[in-house]
């Protein structure tokens, strides 16, 4: 800053530091109204994404708790918004996503005091296996699938938001996203920057010195499950509404693995490692399927060992660092 | 009361297939803290191989059991030297990196051996055998004798040998152990290797009961980890108790009822947990 010079640090202007914000910024507002109809989807799928990555980032990224059954409050969140508009014939945008985001919230709530009895791997072992009930339950209730014969619900309506005459367009509903979208940045910054969320990577770092500081550990680790849970089953609602469809995989581990992927190869308890994983994963995802459609899969795996490998502290960390440092050179002479 | 018997043997078999793979990532869980999600991948890959060798170069089923097995050894002691090594304790990198192991692996596959799913490629050479007036397929059978000898040769190596001691040493303290001049790093090497290899070797005998497709690296991954929470980690007898418990309640769950078919063996899993929060003979951890 202004002291730069006699300190010897050479800090860039705040201009400089909030340049990369402002054009992500402008990025996700402008260019979709650019994009052919496909990739305005592609956009509101990335942001979904990152949304339940920002889930897993809190749960694992901050706190340390390695999940391996997101998807499970993704898919309570979308089947409850689902089942909602086919049981009940209630379309209410507001109804749907605020019961969604409730049920996988009160999910979360329920499963945190079984899976919380247990650390490391067996929390690794136990949350799959969560998952894995839900999956089961949801393939075999038949009141969780619709039309009779497949195992899913299909064929669900867009949401309706209450506006008379408002009709959705792709574009519309990524301007919706992106709202929900900044949303949740806004909340995953206050709460990383909170004393609770200090607490929470205190607790990552060494669990016995928070415990003999005299902090409740086990209610700090409960409520950071919950939060989770929340973002989790928001993603899964906002999922439902763009794919109107949704299967027992959804809540399985497979799917589990995305935002795992995600905020890993974007950078564990940063910001914004959510975010450019979920962007990375999704548009290589994407144009891999197109390009070479029968090989995907070697170039998505691929992806995921490159990136433990070579560039393990995430994505959005490299990005960060490099750019602070060209804006330290630049502001040297 | 024929139903019951066909049905016994049939979940007896599936749950030694099931205590085969599971054993290893159990140990493998127990002893290097590393979570093996490529485990199932490598059976699979053996599965193929083993049909290639018994269906398409028409070798003898022994050899192809070897070959399988040595696959799926060799493969794993690949990941472990080049990549998993450099991720001790780091299980989020672990998870992660396995992950795209399967997906490479699983895609290998299919581009190798196609799509179509094998049927299990013994059955044919095999009679069935008759016992007290019930007919049992002699695969089955086949597979219940060699799971128990795999049983007792897996626990008389833990239980029993050096380098079992060690396994249980580096289990309880891997610091002390190192501290004490076991070589943790040799113990690891060749518990990942065994693992690995019995993952192979259930991977062809385990294609003669359930035969073989492109989903059977995550199906079994699957079943696997259920066996592992059910028995507890580290724990081969866990994994013998986990896997025939695992094998009969999806035998019995399906024949008895047939509309919860997946739903029985996750419900019996999560009741377990709640009453054994550690698995059925988990050690502390």
């Amino acid at each position: 800053m202004t002291s730069a010079g006699t300190t010897g640090s050479h800090k860039a202007p705040w201009i400089w530091r909030a340049l990369p914000l402002v054009l992500a910024a402008a990025v996700l507002v402008a260019m979709p109204g650019l994009l052919p109809t496909f990739m305005q989807r592609m956009m509101s799928k990335f942001l979904i994404f990152a949304i339940f990555s920002i889930s897993y980032n809190v749960v694992a990224g901050y706190t340390g708790l390695i999940s391996l059954g997101q998807a499970a409050y993704f898919g309570v969140g979308g089947y409850a918004a689902a089942v909602l508009m086919v049981r009940y014939g209630i379309d209410s945008l507001w109804v749907t996503a605020l019961a969604g985001v409730t049920l996988g919230t009160i999910a979360a709530a329920a499963v945190g005091p079984i899976v919380l009895r247990v650390s490391g791997m067996y929390f690794l072992i136990l949350t799959f296996a969560i998952g894995r009930l839900g999956y089961s339950l949801t393939w075999n209730l038949p009141f969780f699938n619709v039309p009779e014969g497949i195992q899913g619900i299909a064929g669900l309506p867009r949401p309706n938001p209450g506006i008379p005459g408002f009709q959705w367009t792709e574009l519309s509903f990524y301007f919706f996203v992106l709202l929900v979208f900044a949303l949740a940045m806004f909340l995953q910054y206050r709460l990383s920057r909170s004393p609770f969320g200090h607490s929470l990577q205190g607790i990552r770092e060494g669990e016995m010195r928070m415990e003999a500081l005299g902090y409740n550990v086990w209610l700090h680790k409960y409520l950071a499950f919950v939060i989770g849970g929340a973002f989790a089953a928001l993603a899964g609602v906002l999922y439902v509404f763009m794919n109107r469809f949704i299967e027992p995989a959804d809540l399985d581990i497979m799917r589990s693995f995305y935002p795992m992927a995600m905020v890993i190869i974007g950078g564990t308890a940063t910001l914004w490692g959510p975010v450019v994983g979920a962007a990375a994963i999704v548009f290589v995802e994407y144009f891999s399927s197109i390009l070479v459609p029968q090989r995907w899969p070697l170039i998505l795996g691929s992806l995921f060992i490159l990136a433990i490998m070579f560039a393990r502290k995430g994505l959005a960390v490299y990005a960060s660092d490099f750019w602070s440092k060209a804006g330290a050179k630049l502001w040297k002479r | 009361m024929s139903m019951f018997f066909t049905n016994l043997v049939n979940g007896l078999a599936m749950g030694m297939v099931y205590f085969l793979t599971a054993a290893g990532m159990s140990i493998v869980m127990g002893v290097m803290g590393i979570s093996n999600l490529a485990h199932g991948a490598l059976y699979m890959v053996s599965a193929y191989v083993g049909w290639q060798v018994f269906k398409g170069f028409h070798g003898p089923f022994t050899l192809a059991v070897i070959l399988g097995g040595l696959t799926g050894g060799l493969l794993g002691l690949l990941i472990e030297r080049i990549f998993l090594r450099r991720l001790y304790k780091q299980p989020n990198e672990q998870v992660l990196l396995t992950y795209g192991f399967v997906y490479i692996l699983t895609n290998l596959c299919l581009w190798i051996w196609q799509g179509w799913a094998r049927m299990p490629f013994t059955a044919a050479a095999l009679k069935p055998i008759t016992i007290g007036g019930l007919r049992f397929a002699s695969s089955r059978l086949l597979l219940i004798a060699l799971g128990a000898l795999f049983a007792v040769a897996l626990w008389y190596l833990q239980d029993r040998t050096r380098l079992g001691a060690r396994v249980r040493a580096g289990m309880d303290d891997k610091e002390m152990a190192q501290g004490m001049g076991v070589n943790m790093e040799m113990v690891s090497m060749l518990v990942f290797f065994i693992a690995a290899f019995v993952a192979g070797l259930s991977g062809v005998l385990g294609a003669q009961v359930m035969g073989i497709n492109t989903e059977a690296g995550s199906t079994i991954l699957v079943q696997a980890l259920v066996v592992v929470i059910v028995g507890g980690v580290g724990s081969i007898q866990g994994a013998l108790l986990g896997g025939l418990l695992i094998g009969l309640i999806d035998t019995f769950g399906k024949v008895l009822f047939p509309q919860l078919a997946m739903f029985t063996i996750y419900l019996a899993m999560v009741l377990i947990l709640v009453v054994r929060p550690r698995g059925l003979l988990g050690r502390r951890g």
